[in-house]
């Protein structure tokens, strides 16, 4: 009788659930009405077109573009970050002095908001004074257009993007390393498995779970990818760095064509829902062990 | 002996990348104006860079960034909790809470430029485009489904015993909730508040799409205004990235240990 109360219940869960419905689910319903539709600011009409905005999305030149670098970003980024990520976990699975203290400092990135992060960076990329430009001189080697040369801009956000969030990956897997109960390793050791291959048949295999968990995450995270861009390149050089979040952006809030930025919007709700379905799947798989 | 300290090795190289732009940019809010990020260490240490951008209007978008961050956490909480609470406790009809929980999931992942055409919308029609109450409301878009997820955690953590003794004895629910779960999630409640202020102190896109008047800005954006129209005056640029960094930075010890939780939800 305890916690059966169905008035109670609907009182606990009101103001959550209005605030979610409210700012959440019914914009994402408004934003899938305005795809189909035209909507005129100066004479705040809006007709219905069908499909119309669709066609023209897919249609755009720009928009194939900014699909092709946000998934060619997502991929190569996130597989970078927890590439390093699972090094570095693999690295501090020990005891030793100082551990705590380097954990701390590690963490630093990932708690710098985005802006200050990319305001560093944009200086270390700096063609004439820059950090990276310098080493480069001191090695004797010319220097590079980090973020002016169109082949090599997306390279130099994702460099950004995994120097901030590759703590995030190294926590994930350190975290699964450390609930191997240690027995595992010993028996194996006593069986006379040498390192690499205990390394790789037995610890990777037993933290497999996080690792797609932090992949997973990091595909969801830099797929949105936004603040970045902005700050290091605006999308530029030309289109190089723009991203589906960007086009979203320009067509909605500069070019004020509402129609195709939501029906934009769609495309992007649907991806995220099916890498959120995926997490879904996962992640109850992992609570319920 | 080599050996054993290559993975020694291996941690400092690792801690050398993710040190050194901090480390440059703590050198260079204190460097001479015009030398500013040449090094990492300042030749002739200074404080004109920070004065500088505390005469400068830094202070009003602190101000600005605290009142939206912890508006918007400690609505957050409250929902949140409560829900939490429901979640963890109450038998739902028909796997309902499954439904609600993949729900918030679903808005705790997505894109949130998805919404941000409606969202504009509404804050226009409830007249508050540009305001900072504005900016709370749309920030429960972040906060709410993480408060609710890490909430959910802390909560399921009180046992469920004690509260039981003391409905036994006639406390109803809304002193069960704050003389008995609320103390007891406590640590909980203060770890999730920290984060949450985090989340809204970094949130960078909502504030340059709602935001429109220079002094209601908050220091992303002050950030981003700095860095698109005065490219070179790096230590300015950086005195305003360490001060607007410096709350967060020094907690970085104390939420390592709950990061997980956090950031990652589904690890333990």
């Amino acid at each position: 009788m305890l916690f059966t109360d169905r008035r109670q219940l609907a009182l606990l869960l009101l103001p959550a659930a209005l605030l979610l419905v409210v700012f959440a689910l019914a914009p994402v319903v408004q934003v899938a009405i305005y795809s189909f539709q035209s909507i005129d600011y100066a004479a705040d009409t809006a007709r219905w077109v069908g499909l119309e905005n669709y066609v023209t999305l897919f249609g755009d030149w720009f928009f194939r573009v900014d699909i092709g670098n946000t998934v060619r970003f997502a991929v190569v980024a996130s597989l970078a970050q927890v590439a390093l990520g699972t090094a570095l976990a693999l690295l501090l699975n020990r005891e030793f002095r100082g551990r705590g203290a380097v954990l701390s400092v590690v963490v630093y990135p990932m708690m710098l908001s985005t802006l200050v992060c990319s305001a560093i960076w944009r200086s270390w990329f700096h063609y004439d004074v820059g950090v990276l430009n310098g080493a480069l001189g001191w090695l004797g080697l010319p220097p590079v257009a980090w973020l002016s040369d169109p082949g090599l801009a997306l390279w130099s956000v994702m460099l950004v993007d995994t120097w901030q969030w590759t703590p995030m990956t190294t926590l994930i897997v350190l975290a699964g390393l450390q609930s191997i109960p240690p027995e595992v390793v010993e028996a194996a050791r006593t069986d006379g498995a040498r390192t690499w291959v205990l390394l790789t048949r037995i610890v990777l295999l037993l933290v497999r779970g996080q690792i797609f968990l932090a992949l997973l995450l990091r595909l969801i995270d830099t797929f949105k990818l936004f603040d970045k861009v902005y700050a290091l390149t605006g999308g530029g050089p030309g289109n190089a760095t723009e991203t589906m979040s960007m086009y979203v952006y320009q067509k909605g809030f500069s070019f004020f064509d509402v129609g195709l930025a939501a029906a934009a919007s769609v495309v992007m709700m649907a991806i995220a829902c099916a890498l959120c379905a995926v997490y879904a799947a996962q992640a109850m798989r992992g609570s319920s062990k | 002996m080599i050996r054993r300290s290559l993975p020694y090795l291996g941690i400092a190289l690792f801690v050398l990348v993710f040190a050194l732009p901090v480390v440059w940019m703590i050198g260079a809010a204190f460097e001479d104006p015009a030398r500013a990020g040449r090094g990492f260490l300042p030749t002739a240490p200074t404080l004109d860079n920070i004065r500088a951008v505390l005469a400068d209007g830094f202070l009003v978008r602190l101000t600005n960034t605290a009142i939206v961050a912890f508006g918007a956490t400690l609505l957050s909480l409250f929902a949140g909790f409560l829900a939490a609470y429901a979640l963890a406790r109450f038998r739902f009809p028909k796997r309902l809470d499954v439904l609600f929980l993949l729900l918030v999931l679903v808005v705790k992942l997505m894109p949130p430029i998805v919404v941000a055409l409606p969202l504009h919308a509404l804050l226009l029609d409830l007249g508050l485009l540009g305001t900072l109450s504005g900016l709370v409301l749309v920030y429960q878009l972040y906060t709410l489904p993480f408060c609710l997820w890490m909430l959910l955690g802390f909560v399921r953590e009180v046992p469920v015993e004690i509260e039981a003794a003391a409905a036994i004895d006639g406390a109803g629910l809304l002193r069960r909730l704050w003389h008995i779960v609320l103390p007891l999630a406590l640590p909980g409640l203060v770890a999730t508040l920290i984060f949450a202020l985090i989340l809204c102190w970094n949130e960078f896109l909502f504030a340059l799409l709602y935001l429109q008047r220079p002094s209601r800005f908050t220091l992303p954006l002050y950030v981003a205004t700095f860095i698109t129209e005065d490219e070179t005056l790096w230590g300015r640029l950086m005195a305003i990235g360490l001060l607007s960094s410096l709350p967060v930075l020094l907690v970085a010890g104390y939420i390592q240990k709950h990061l997980l939780r956090g950031f990652a939800p589904g690890t333990k």
